[in-house]
């Protein structure tokens, strides 16, 4: 008896040992060439830049030109046998794409960067200061309408930047390193996509720019992702110095004409709490008996009261008002009672699997929020359907705009109505409470507005998309945070919003 | 029934986790016999340290993690002992929204030998593995009520007899954590974004001292314990506790068993003096034990 003890004994400990890998590891994605190299992207309908060419650049230098020759020279008699295993990590993790790339660092940043600021001593929330970004509260506050607006911009500056890349491309039309000298061994597969400018460095430098913008305090990080990024592009054979230069001046002078808009859209009057106190009785005239109040203790100031005023993407204001939801149900009335009642039956017993749900869509503090949740899904389908760097950023550009948009919708609906959270009424969560009215649900709003939108890029996987965006609604009330009515109705108006955006990518050409 | 045993059992309640140290003493149940105690635990704190920032929540309040634990310790011989425990966990806080919650927690197997006898310095090891007994929910911390990691520890005890029934005893141990599937697909792991569901939960140190009286089946003692993780990220500002997070605590204790037959009672009380992304628990557990013959 005693041996057959210590057998079994043995046997789960190594079983554990065996079971106790403790490392999480992401998979590594294999460079491609893309299915289309878009060659006729050049005359792609842009959203800022008024032609393609309204940034120029200068014209290459032969690729019989001596300095032309010496930088040939430089990549297979200097970088070439020079090549560190580091760097070829670093050549490895930017063949993803540098639009890919880009996106996923934008995400990082937004989940870095959003923590709700804490109570001082005297028991209020110090407003972060973007002339002092790191110090504490640190700026942004990354939250879901400012991930939704940095990634809209950083999107569109990349794709209008690109399309300008792609036109003067074809224009000078100098083949790749390798092509031109067969000594040349790169290390991500090649083209016939020509390299003046190099597309690489023109997402670098206009992601530069605009996360540069949005997230002040992050010089010095986003200063080595540009530099990686370019360099990257030398280790790997694929770009000689003078393509890497022309494609920062182009990428640059863009994304400096995109933060024009960006400074004019209205972000700067987006946290206008005086606002609040004609927003509530107007909710009150409207028949609200209980309107929203923090239930955070102190009292926090609600998120971005006036972010519903800021500029939309691919609908006017006349619009934006015309399909605001309409009143949702009141206190009192056998539907808002109905809807209570359905939460209390989830506070009382949620399920395992509802509770998955609603973490699983929670994005909340420290995550990248519903628009870098959705923005993720369309980097990884384009990666998929091997998009170019160019189709890439423009499906991005079309899907970025309809979240923006998005956002502004669902909080001027938000603050139009001042209406109630379900915390107002004793039900707890198993996901923390935003704080700011409930009508309707952003995760809903944003989410149907993405799945339009990606649906129409690969409508293959719309019904995938369409239920993710349908359980991403429902983890809403599953984590107990929302009645069902702002659930389906922020799916209604989302996707109303989405489709906005997929007329204007139709009418574009895009789709 | 004149066994020499012990149902010694330490719950170090962190800050929404119970890791059930194993039992740490010299005294062992002769074959055949088995101890089997119902322990009940309460711990609790207000303030924690948000890194190495102490701090309150008002939207928390107190959290309280109470649990109740079966557990059986067995001689396979004299000099070796197999111990089980299983815990049921209920997670409260006073203030705020956040949902309590509550499950069967994580499953432990200890096993105890009896190395080396030199004198009055007596050595001894353990090997422990545990396992979530449930699916429970592990991100939602700290009101989670556990971590969800399979865990395989070992553990080294030095014990030395002083006169007068008087003993001192160290012990130092390292607990393997397995990484855990999270219900979410991304999250933060110190500056590093995650893109996926499986989290790196570091692995752990823990070492006790302790100086005490025993005599026959009472025991009466005062203890010092340190735990730490190897390596983790710390709690962002103003952010709740994540899996990753190193967690650190230095807490004092005192223990007394009683048990004048094959019913007694045992009762433990420790406080947090100093940590990091860790609750300044106080933790109290009570027991009853109980003594049988098997076979």
């Amino acid at each position: 008896m005693k041996k057959y003890i210590y057998y079994l004994i043995t046997i789960l400990c190594f079983g554990f040992l065996l079971s106790c890998e403790n490392s999480a590891s992401e998979a590594l994605i294999a460079p491609y060439i893309p299915a289309n190299i878009d060659e006729n992207a050049g005359s792609w309908k842009t959203f800022i830049l008024s032609s393609p060419t309204e940034v120029s650049i200068a014209s290459p230098a032969g690729t019989n030109d001596p300095t032309y020759q010496k930088e040939i020279d430089s990549l297979k008699n200097i970088v070439a046998p020079n090549l560190t295993n580091e760097q070829r990590q670093i050549v490895a993790y930017w063949g993803a794409g540098a639009v890919y790339r880009w996106n996923e660092l934008a995400r990082e940043l937004s989940a870095r960067y959003n923590s709700a600021p804490a109570a001082n001593a005297e028991g209020k929330y110090p407003v972060p200061d973007a002339a002092n970004p790191l110090a504490d509260p640190k700026f942004p506050f990354a939250n879901p309408p400012y991930v939704s607006r940095a990634l809209a911009y950083l999107s569109v500056a990349q794709f209008d930047a690109l399309v300008s890349a792609w036109k003067y491309k074809y224009q000078f039309n100098r083949q790749s390193p390798s092509v031109v000298d067969k000594a040349i061994k790169p290390l991500l597969p090649v083209s016939n996509l020509p390299s003046y400018p190099s597309e690489d460095a023109v997402v670098a430098q206009a992601s530069y720019v605009i996360l540069l913008a949005m997230f002040p305090g992050e010089g010095p990080f986003l200063r080595s992702k540009l530099e990686e990024c370019k360099n990257a592009r030398l280790w790997a054979g694929m770009n000689v110095s003078s393509d890497l230069n022309a494609g920062v001046s182009l990428g640059g002078a863009v994304a400096a004409k995109v933060m024009v808009r960006a400074r004019a859209d209205g972000m700067g009057a987006a946290n206008n709490q005086a606002a609040t106190a004609d927003m509530i009785t107007r909710s009150k005239s409207l028949g609200f008996t209980t309107v929203w109040t923090s239930q955070e203790s102190p009292a926090r100031p609600p998120m971005l009261p006036t972010f519903g005023n800021v500029k939309t993407w691919n609908f006017d204001r006349a619009t934006l008002e015309a399909i605001r939801p309409a009143i949702p149900y009141i206190e009192g009335s056998a539907e808002f009672k109905k809807d209570y009642e359905e939460l209390v039956a989830i506070d009382k017993n949620q399920t395992r699997e509802q509770a998955a749900i609603a973490n699983f869509w929670a994005d909340g503090p420290g995550t990248y929020t519903p628009p870098g949740h959705w923005h993720r899904y369309g980097a990884n389908a384009g990666f998929e359907a091997k998009y170019s760097e160019v189709r890439m950023a423009r499906m991005l550009a079309y899907l970025g705009t309809a979240e923006m948009d998005a956002g502004i919708g669902c909080w001027d609906t938000k603050f139009y109505y001042y209406s109630p959270r379900p915390q107002q009424y004793g039900l707890k969560t198993s996901v923390g409470l935003p704080n700011f009215p409930s009508y309707t649900s952003g995760h809903s709003t944003f989410s149907a507005a993405g799945a339009e939108v990606l649906s129409a890029f690969f409508p293959q996987k719309a019904s995938t998309f369409n239920s993710y965006a349908q359980q991403a609604s429902d983890s809403r009330v599953y984590g107990l945070i929302h009645w069902r009515l702002d659930c389906t109705m922020g799916l209604k108006h989302g996707k109303a919003i989405g489709q906005y955006a997929v007329k204007r990518a139709s009418q574009d050409g895009a789709l | 029934m004149k066994h020499t045993l012990l149902c010694v059992f330490i719950s170090f309640v962190s800050m929404n986790t119970i890791m059930a140290q194993m039992p740490h003493d010299q005294i062992y149940m002769n074959k055949n016999i088995a101890c089997g105690a119902l322990m009940y635990g309460n711990s609790s704190w207000t303030n924690y340290w948000e890194n190495s920032l102490k701090r309150d929540n008002p939207n928390i309040g107190k959290l309280s993690t109470e649990s109740l634990s079966a557990m059986i310790a067995y001689g396979i011989t004299k000099k070796v002992n197999a111990l089980v425990m299983v815990p049921y966990v209920k997670t409260q806080a006073s203030r705020g929204n956040l949902m309590g919650q509550q499950g069967l927690q994580d499953v432990s197997l200890w096993l105890k030998a009896n190395v080396f006898n030199y004198k009055q310095l007596h050595g001894h090891a353990t090997l422990g593995v545990s396992t979530p007994m449930s699916n429970y929910v592990t991100e939602f911390m700290p009101m989670s009520i556990g971590i969800g990691a399979k865990t395989f520890s070992a553990r080294a005890i030095l014990h030395y007899n002083l006169p007068s029934n008087l003993f001192i005893s160290a012990t130092s141990s390292y607990i393997v954590r397995s990484s855990v599937t999270v219900d979410r697909d991304s999250y933060l792991n110190g500056e590093r974004l995650v893109n996926s569901s499986s989290v790196s939960v570091p692995n752990a140190f823990d070492a006790m001292f302790r100086l005490g009286y025993l005599k026959k089946e009472n025991q009466l003692e005062l203890f010092a314990e340190h735990f730490s993780c190897a390596g983790g990220d710390n709690i962002r500002r103003n952010s709740m506790p994540f899996l990753t997070n190193d967690m650190t605590m230095t807490a004092v204790g005192a223990y007394a068993k009683y048990q004048p037959k094959s019913i007694g009672v045992s009762a433990k009380v420790s406080y947090v003096l100093d940590g990091q992304n860790a609750g300044q628990s106080t933790n109290v557990t009570v027991g009853l034990l109980y003594l049988f013959k098997v076979k």
